[in-house]
């Protein structure tokens, strides 16, 4: 503004010969124009500057530079902790809504410090741990900087442990907080509670509705389904590099490393050494090293010297004792070594124990018992010891590793609970990685043998042989338990028969026709399949009779889990090419049914329409072939099971037919098949095919007895 | 001058025109709302000084005086290390001591009695026992005198089936409460059991089982049904707009069936109130096998210590019954089809029945005894159950027959020989060659049971024999033999003939089916209408639903099974009649499995060995021990647990026209 006043001051030096008319004219538009300018510019640049003051992500910072807030010595402490809090009265579920990822949102507040009237500050600004702690929320995927849009609030004012702060200043920082309201939906993370003389358990800083995340809540302190157990942070964690130790036997048998335990636990721990001799180990402080040591680093019994945490390595079962405070960053160390944690703190309630099994990793003994305690870790079966080692270190590298890992867990925690639909099921948090690769969990898991009258659905995938489709159809329909017959009209360019040359048959009869010709569409979960069993059938499958498969359908209710065909077929190792080979000859073993003619739930037909693995879908369509290997495949490794291959081998198709089962043989369908497998071997990453010996067949299959007595009299004859 | 005016004009034009387009991006900007910007996401800052910052932990970090252990628990409250004394337990076993009824029993008190006398943990004499149990449903509802050895609650169980009047004055102490969907504030967890809520006529023993017939929801299924005030379930459609906020649904105009006092609801998920009296709609969910979605319970779900809930119910929050519902609709048919099963097994499992109930409790007072010999969690949340896979046998789930596929293991590939010689008295020479002759053969146990002492001498074999001395009971061969080193038994009577063939297909078969009984000769059961009874016949060919354990692979867990969870009862009413041990193993297996045994062919026709026949008659002799037996073994276990089939398991080439040298397994086929 300046800027033009002078200009329009020097305005008639500038232009002399104009006509004082249109010189004042002239000035006056051109003044305009330049205050409109500059007040644009302005504009447009000002408050961008002044937003951008809290935007630290621009440029780096130092954290003496946060802004200073001072809190007056009256302002509002907020509520103790209410102990009665669960999420459905303490926390304001409609912030976190509906959200299709299932994901909360979380938002940090901007870091500040806060000092009292006085200028002294109440507490550290932040640590380098509580720092690193937020910069891992803010990493993830929970984070955003919208705090409209947040469901759960994380201050930056550090309350990790409660010995660097001032307790009802700090609570008076919580309480102006911009969306403090009562503390809901505020995450607090604590790790070390309480002070001299008497060690709460959880923080002493009130909180109000705070959701709290702590190490070291007692049963007392402990709002279940509401707080968070988290561990003690171990810095040996990130400080020491301790290669990992397989389980197995190891040295001494139980070991106690703390070193300032209360004398009377110490008495105990001594009386047991004494009893037990070599096995039992208990180290302390080193009085005797000199400066330069870490003494932290050490652990000295009488006057031998040990390292620590490596010591720990050497023994199977370690000590976990309460300290002043329940919660002790040792735990973690001790998992990280592979040895299982002895916990005797009574009360305590262990890290993250709303999800993880700890019987599975720990054992934990009442004080009272301490005494006792190497007695029952004595009757502990070494296969079980070594299970609860490789927990104690998966536990150790998922939750406890680092401040990030325990920050990640501990939303995820929340998460789950706001979002139940989605949550982490238990083997999730539990199973070691060895464990989720190795086991299976059947779908179809509930032993139920499926009542007959329910009855099956015939699945006829056919593309132009009309005469020996309906041949089929006339077959299969009289099979007593055929509920439903659907023909899936694979052929784009003609058009089904009309419906009254279709055989008359006396199940509901419905076509479908596919907009693509691809193998595929047999497998698709259509909506008219009413009945969980399904009995897929080629058109040319004509030579089944009505008591194989009625008897076949008898046989799936048994086994409602499995593929159960009549054609089987089995895959070998070719040890000269070292790979998979396809087998269709007369053999004793039987891993495939071919679904040429198989009964299946239903359910299969969804897995394979929308879960099968990699490209095999794609990959079978593209190749008009081995449909029925990938169904295979696919059954076999949800379930973990083998097939059932029902009745003797025949001749399913013409009888007039010279080729076993009228399939071609040629060499290069053999080699196309065996590529197949080869190919879903690689994509599923295993071959999850299981061979066996048996068939199933009629009770009293060939048996001397009567024929009309035996309730499926035509099976197996060619 | 024109000109000049001209050009000013121009100038004018260009200024208003450029004053235009800058002024418009403030104007832009101030319209869009701040939203992230695109390139710059504001997160935690990355501090020049981090390295620099103090850490809040210093590694020496306990302070040097430590405190005094913490005092004794504080006023009511009790854990499970504090306020419970495991030491009568070690001694003894867990034994239970029920006080008698203060006056007369109610039905209730009757039912707990009935469902623990002749279990193992019954014991009459209060200074042996461990856990004392004390009933609340006395028939007044008002509150006895504290019994004699009550010790402030210590080591005892106050078990309260329904909400009782006396509840609020009952000075629990240091016992244990055991109720009916328990408040969650005065619920202490890990110490007290959440019990279900139990409808007056639960019966005691067997129970409905669960409705489930088939894994996946039938297309025609509705939904949701909702928990109505009145008791009944009312059907909705996938239509969200019948439920408002307040989680109560409404009526909406479209056409949707209504159950009035249908007692199970019909649908996917069952909607349920939190309100602690609707907890009693949530057993019935879990029997209709019906997906409890739990709207913010105010109660602690049975069993929860134990139970994974998240497998079998959804825990939703009140306030958003909307999101609740799309999220049901959203729901992958995965997850639906395994919730759906999980409450079927757990309500055949833990709920069907008082005796169900009370058991589970137990059990779960047993396991914190246990302590580090505690079932894994595994066991409890995956079929059979907990009731059904006992602590004591191992503590390690791929040690039994059920968990193979979850643990990725397999039975082990060898199997023990258990010969039981009975009244023959004759060293059974040509079956021992038979049985060693298997490659899978670990073991050949003969089990002496005869007056006569045995021989010393035994044919050589290439495994080891052991003879061990029986006590000439017919359930002497399902004790839990310490000698049995494998996984698999293979039973034998001294009387069975066959050959190596046969024993190696049966094995391998066996394999396939480690849970499952895999025998040769076969039994099955009828309802008898005349008799009105049960019966068991070896006549009915063409199916079966028992085999013979003279010739039977099984899992040696059933041996453990057989002798300790079986009531005492049972097992010496199996004594009574020949072939009733067999029924009763038989009986057991079938319970646990849901499945049917497996038989296998075997090639000579076997010598008839089965309840006595009439001569010449082809159906049912009337045979009243053979009867009595199958009748009280129903009436013992509540139920019919057994499933018949109708196959069998062949080779894959059995009686295949195909020359004989292909064949493993030829000599199954010889006449």
């Amino acid at each position: 503004m300046c800027a033009s006043v002078k200009y329009s001051i020097r305005g008639p030096a500038l232009i002399p010969r104009m006509k004082i008319k249109h010189r004042i004219y002239y000035i006056t538009l051109f003044s305009v124009v330049l205050l409109g300018l500059i007040a644009t510019g302005v504009f447009q640049f000002w408050p961008h500057s002044i937003e951008s003051s809290n935007d630290w992500s621009v440029e780096k910072r130092s954290v003496r530079d946060v802004p200073v807030v001072r809190l007056p010595a009256d302002s509002p402490i907020p509520e103790r902790g209410d102990l009665s809090c669960r999420m459905h009265t303490c926390f304001d579920v409609y912030r976190c809504g509906f959200n299709p990822k299932n994901k909360i949102k979380v938002f940090i507040y901007s870091l500040k410090k806060y000092v009292d009237d006085s200028g002294v500050p109440v507490s550290n600004t932040i640590s380098r741990e509580y720092n690193e702690l937020l910069t891992a929320i803010s990493d993830s995927d929970y984070y955003t900087d919208d705090i409209n849009r947040a469901c759960l609030f994380v201050p930056s004012i550090d309350v990790l442990n409660q010995n660097t702060l001032r307790i009802k200043e700090t609570a008076q920082a919580l309480a102006q907080l911009s969306r403090w309201d009562r503390g809901t939906n505020h995450l607090l993370f604590n790790m070390l509670p309480g002070g001299p003389p008497d060690y709460n358990t959880a923080l002493d800083v009130p909180r109000d509705r705070a959701l709290l995340a702590g190490g070291g809540f007692s049963t007392w302190t402990y709002r279940q389904g509401y707080d968070v157990s988290i561990p003690v942070y171990s810095l040996l964690s990130a400080e020491v590099d301790l290669p990992e130790k397989g389980p197995g036997p190891r040295r001494y048998f139980l070991l106690s490393s703390q070193m300032a335990l209360h004398p009377e636990y110490r008495e105990e721990l001594g009386a047991l050494q004494a009893k037990h001799g070599e096995s039992v180990l208990v180290l302390d402080k080193c009085t005797n090293l000199s400066e330069d040591v870490l003494s932290f680093r050490k652990r000295c019994h009488k006057h031998q010297v040990f390292d620590y945490p490596q010591v720990l390595q050497e023994a199977t079962f370690c000590v976990v004792l309460r300290g002043a405070r329940l919660g002790q960053a040792v735990l973690s160390d001790v998992l990280r070594a592979g040895c299982i944690p002895v916990v005797i703190a009574d009360s305590y309630i262990l890290p993250f124990s709303e999800v993880l099994d700890w019987k599975r990793a720990s054992v934990v003994v009442p004080e009272e018992k301490m005494a006792d305690v190497y007695n029952i870790l004595q009757s502990i079966p070494q296969k079980q010891i070594e299970e609860m080692q490789r927990q104690a270190r998966w536990f150790w590298e998922a939750y406890f590793q680092s401040i990030k890992a325990i920050a990640l867990a501990t939303l995820q925690i929340i998460n789950d609970r706001i979002y139940p639909y989605a949550a982490i099921s238990y083997e999730e948090w539990n199973d070691p990685p060895t464990v989720k690769w190795g086991s299976v969990s059947n779908p179809l898991f509930l032993p139920l043998i499926p009542p007959q009258s329910q009855g099956f659905t015939a699945i006829v995938l056919t593309y132009d042989r009309v005469e020996s489709l309906f041949r089929v159809i006339t077959e299969v329909s009289k099979v007593p338990s055929l509920s439903k017959l659907l023909v899936v009209w694979n052929n784009q360019n003609k058009s089904p028969p009309e419906e009254s040359l279709w055989p008359k048959i006396r199940v509901p009869l419905k076509v479908v026709r596919t907009a693509e010709n691809k193998l595929s569409n047999r497998f698709f979960p259509y909506d008219e399949i009413e009945t969980e069993a399904v009995l897929a059938i080629d058109d040319d499958i004509i030579m089944l009779t009505s008591d194989e498969l009625q008897f076949g359908y008898e046989v799936w209710r048994e086994f409602p889990d499995r593929l159960v065909g009549y054609p089987g077929r089995l895959h070998l190792w070719d040890h000269e090419m070292s790979k998979w080979k396809y087998e269709s000859e007369w053999t004793n073993e039987v891993s495939m049914v071919l679904t040429g003619a198989a009964f299946y739930h239903k359910y299969f037909n969804y897995l394979y329409t929308y879960k099968m693995p990699g490209d095999i879908k794609n990959w079978v369509d593209a190749h008009m072939n081995c449909e029925d290997i990938a169904m295979n495949f696919l059954v076999a490794n949800v379930t973990g099971k083998a097939v059932i291959k029902v009745t003797p081998r025949k001749k399913f198709k013409c009888p007039e037919c010279t080729a076993i089962d009228g399939l071609s043989l040629d060499q290069t369908h053999m080699v196309e098949r065996s590529e197949c497998i080869n190919k879903f071997a690689s994509v599923f990453g295993t071959m999850p095919l299981k061979v066996v010996e048996h068939r199933a067949d009629p009770v009293l299959y060939k048996d001397d007895f009567p024929e009309k007595l035996k309730s499926f009299p035509n099976i197996g004859s060619l | 001058m024109q000109s000049w005016r001209r050009k000013s004009l121009w100038l004018a034009l260009l200024a208003s025109w450029l004053l235009g387009l800058l002024g418009i991006f403030p104007l832009l900007r101030l319209a869009v709302p701040t939203g992230p910007r695109a390139g710059a996401p504001r997160g935690w800052p990355r501090w020049l000084d981090a390295e620099l910052l103090q850490s809040s932990f210093q590694p020496g970090e306990p302070p040097e005086d430590a405190p005094p252990p913490p005092p004794a628990p504080r006023g009511g409250s009790c854990d499970w290390g504090a306020c419970f004394d495991t030491s009568k337990c070690r001694s003894g076993g867990f034994k239970v001591f029920v006080y008698p009824a203060a006056g007369p029993p109610s039905e209730t008190q009757h039912k707990i009695l009935a469902s623990l006398e002749g279990s193992r943990y019954h014991t009459v004499s209060p200074t042996e026992a461990c856990l004392h149990l004390l009933s609340l449903d006395a028939p007044a509802g008002a509150c006895g005198p504290l019994p004699p050895e009550w010790n402030r609650g210590k080591n005892h169980l106050v078990l309260r089936l329904h909400p009782a009047s006396c509840s609020g004055t009952f000075p629990r102490g240091q016992a244990m409460v055991a109720e009916a969907s328990p408040a969650g504030d005065a619920f202490r967890p890990g110490f007290d059991v959440a019990l279900p809520p139990l409808p007056e006529a639960h019966p005691v023993r067997g129970g409905a089982p669960g409705r489930l017939r088939q894994h996946s929801p039938h297309p025609g299924e509705a939904l949701l049904a909702l928990a109505e005030e009145g008791g009944g379930w009312r059907m909705a459609g996938a239509d969200s707009s019948a439920c408002p906020r307040s989680g109560h649904c409404e009526r909406d105009g479209g056409p949707e069936p209504t159950h009035p006092g249908a007692a199970l609801p019909n649908a996917t998920f069952c909607l349920i109130p939190g309100r602690r009296p609707d907890a009693l709609r949530f057993l019935q969910a879990l029997q209709a096998g019906c997906i409890p979605v739990l709207l913010s319970p105010r109660w602690e779900l049975p069993f929860a210590e134990v139970i994974d809930w998240t497998k079998a119910a959804i825990v939703a929050d009140e306030r958003l019954p909307l999101q609740a519902v799309a999220a049901l609709q959203e729901m992958p048919p995965t997850r639906v089809l395994a919730l759906r099963q999980q409450t079927q097994f757990l309500w055949d499992t833990y709920f069907s029945s008082v005796d169900k109930v009370i058991r589970t409790t137990l059990e779960i007072i047993q396991d914190r005894i246990l302590g580090v010999s505690a079932r894994p969690l595994l066991m409890w949340n995956s079929p059979p159950g907990a009731l059904l896979a006992l602590p004591t046998f191992s503590t390690s789930p791929s040690h039994f027959p059920f968990y193979h596929l979850q643990r990725g293991s397999r039975p082990a590939g060898r199997f023990s020989a258990l010969i039981r010689v009975g009244a023959t008295g004759q060293p059974p020479l040509k079956l021992i060659r038979a049985v060693a002759g298997s490659h899978h053969c670990a073991q050949i146990l003969v089990l002496w049971s005869n007056d006569k002492p045995p021989p010393s001498s035994w044919p050589e074999t290439a495994v080891p024999l052991t003879v061990m001395e029986g006590h000439r009971k017919a359930s002497d061969r399902f004790l839990p033999f310490r000698a049995i080193s494998t996984d698999a038994i293979l039973s034998l009577d001294a009387h069975s003939s066959l050959s190596t063939s046969e024993v190696d297909f049966a094995f391998g078969v066996w394999q396939s089916f480690p849970e499952r009984m895999v025998g040769f000769q076969t039994w099955s059961h009828f309802w008898d209408e005349a008799q009105g009874g049960w019966g068991y016949t070896a006549e009915r060919v063409n199916d079966f639903s028992m085999v013979l354990t003279s010739a039977a692979f099984y899992h040696r867990y059933y041996h453990t099974l057989f002798t300790h969870s079986l009531p005492a009862a049972l097992r010496s009413r199996a004594e009574a009649a020949p072939g009733c041990a067999d029924v009763l193993m038989n009986f057991l297996v079938a319970a646990a499995t849901k499945l049917p045994p497996i038989k296998v062919p075997c090639g000579r026709r076997p010598a008839e060995a089965g309840p006595p026949q009439a001569p010449g008659g082809l159906g049912p002799a009337p045979q009243p021990a053979a009867r009595d037996c199958i009748d009280q073994l129903a009436a013992g276990f509540g139920h019919m647990p057994l499933v018949s089939s109708r196959l069998r398991l062949d080779p894959v080439l059995f009686k295949d026209p195909v020359s004989v040298l292909r064949k493993k397994y030829r000599s199954l086929e010889k006449p």
